[in-house]
């Protein structure tokens, strides 16, 4: 049996007093699209966050391509080449609030991390980026300033940049719930698109026509457990828990 | 009324000791253009000494903040005036580090470079942290998730962002080090301090000081021109 891609075991983390994970585990096979839904505070994005140590767990383990990486190197594990950096060029990340480099242009934005971290030459990752920027339907904005673009536009640009580092997984942290919703629909596109080309995917996200058409797992989450976890149409329409009744129908009903 | 003009405007005065109080402003203009450049140097390196993550870097975030702590609570006139006053007589450093007579400038000149650079440098180090400061978290979570290095991420992304972000008190702080030049007349350094406080003595008249003030009115103005646009 292929090992997962992503595999977390008993992840706990605390802020301080606060416990926010207590005892998270998952399983992401390569090109799955995993959607976790819950209230916020359930601790979904400081699990997404946990997942490329942005917050790195105080226990538990995470295992990147059957790699344990919560172990840098000096662990004795002997994992010299998955340092931190290392995984961070593996794993992709999208933020809510598109975290765009302002002093730089949409071309600059996608090739800066090819550039200085993969050390490509500037002619390459150029060249790279605007092909991505063509995926993602900005072809046309490449000398813009993230400020001159829509919100939607400024997230494609993430997603493109996110790409450029030819990441194995992708973490998306609602990516869509900062957006005007007239704008939301392009970048789930993007999404879906990616999800069609067989992109493993890690998805926080409110919008349940996205789980349930695109995600082939989806896990609901509240207070740092994981409650409830299995098949979008299940977990959406038939979900077991009174936990995930009550949260989808909060939701469901707007 | 008159004695008012007499004691502090006297131009003939004023024309008499013109050159010789110039000559002493244009060392604290040379003294303010080495150290202003030294402090900037200084301060960034201090800044970024002290953003280091991680608890291996602990113990030298401790040490820089410690001594930006320290620089900035000493009165500058004691650093001077312990450099000069101690430096000269440490055996162990050779005579040409200790009391350095250096591209034609005498030894005063160079205690007060130390002196000056040490103290500015840890105020600049704190301009500088508020414009790394004032840039979002995001942007170097961003700059992290691409696989960048705290090293990478701070040259690319959050520097040059933040260094748009401090032209104004870095301004202020440089205007101070201006007049932080005339410091150094008390370890004998023949700027325009000191020289109109010997022709004061010599006339019992205080206006070759307002010259030297003036002097530095002449050119502070200027530069807040440029600043506020």
């Amino acid at each position: 049996m292929a090992e997962a891609m992503l595999r977390l075991e008993g992840i706990h983390k605390r802020f301080g007093q606060l416990e926010v994970l207590r005892g998270i585990d998952l399983e992401v096979a390569k090109g799955e699209v995993v959607c976790i839904l819950g209230p916020s505070g359930s601790g979904k994005s400081t699990l997404l966050r946990c997942v490329n140590l942005l917050e790195p767990p105080e226990q538990g383990e995470i295992f990147l391509e059957g790699h344990d990486i919560c172990k840098g190197p000096g662990s004795g594990t002997g994992e010299q080449s998955w340092e931190l950096n290392f995984v961070r060029q593996r794993v992709g990340m999208v933020f809510q609030q598109f975290n765009l480099f302002p002093h730089k242009t949409v071309l600059e934005n996608v090739s800066l991390a090819p550039r200085r971290v993969l050390g490509k030459s500037r002619r390459e990752s150029e060249t790279k980026a605007r092909a991505l920027l063509e995926r993602v339907g900005l072809g046309d904005k490449f000398n813009q300033y993230p400020e001159r673009l829509s919100g939607g536009q400024q997230q494609r640009v993430a997603i493109a940049r996110a790409l450029a580092m030819e990441p194995h997984v992708m973490l998306f942290d609602e990516v869509t719930s900062a957006l005007d919703p007239e704008l939301v629909k392009e970048v789930l596109d993007t999404m879906r698109e990616l999800a069609s080309e067989g992109m493993t995917m890690l998805v926080v996200t409110h919008e349940m026509g996205f789980a349930r058409e695109v995600g082939d797992q989806v896990v609901f989450m509240d207070g740092g457990v994981i409650v409830e976890r299995g098949k979008p149409a299940d977990v959406l329409d038939d979900p077991r828990e009174e936990r995930t009744r009550r949260f989808l129908g909060l939701v469901l009903d707007r | 009324m008159s004695e008012f003009f007499n004691q502090y405007f006297d131009f003939t005065i004023m024309g008499d000791h013109f050159s010789e109080v110039l000559e002493g402003f244009f060392k604290n203009l040379l003294l303010f253009a080495v150290v202003v450049v030294l402090a900037l140097v200084w301060g960034l390196v201090l800044a970024l000494l002290r953003q280091l993550p991680g608890r291996k870097f602990a113990p030298l975030r401790f040490l820089t903040i410690g001594y930006i702590d320290v620089l900035r609570a000493i009165p500058i006139l004691i650093i001077l005036l312990l450099i000069s006053g101690g430096i000269p007589y440490l055996d162990f450093i050779p005579k040409d580090i200790r009391i350095p007579q250096w591209l034609g400038q005498p030894d005063p000149f160079w205690y007060s470079v130390l002196g000056l650079t040490l103290v500015y440098g840890a105020y600049m180090a704190e301009v500088y942290r508020a414009g790394i400061e004032a840039i979002p978290r995001g942007q170097a979570e961003a700059a992290r998730s691409l696989g960048m290095s705290h090293g990478k991420a701070m040259r690319h992304v959050v520097v040059p962002q933040a260094v748009t972000k401090i032209p104004a008190p870095m301004l202020n702080e440089m205007i101070s080090l201006l007049k932080d030049t005339t410091l150094a007349s008390v370890v004998a350094l023949g700027e325009s301090v000191l020289v109109s406080r010997e022709i004061l003595a010599e006339t019992f008249n205080s206006s070759a000081v307002i010259l030297a003030g003036l002097m530095f009115l002449a050119i502070t103005c200027r530069q807040r021109d440029w600043s506020t646009s």
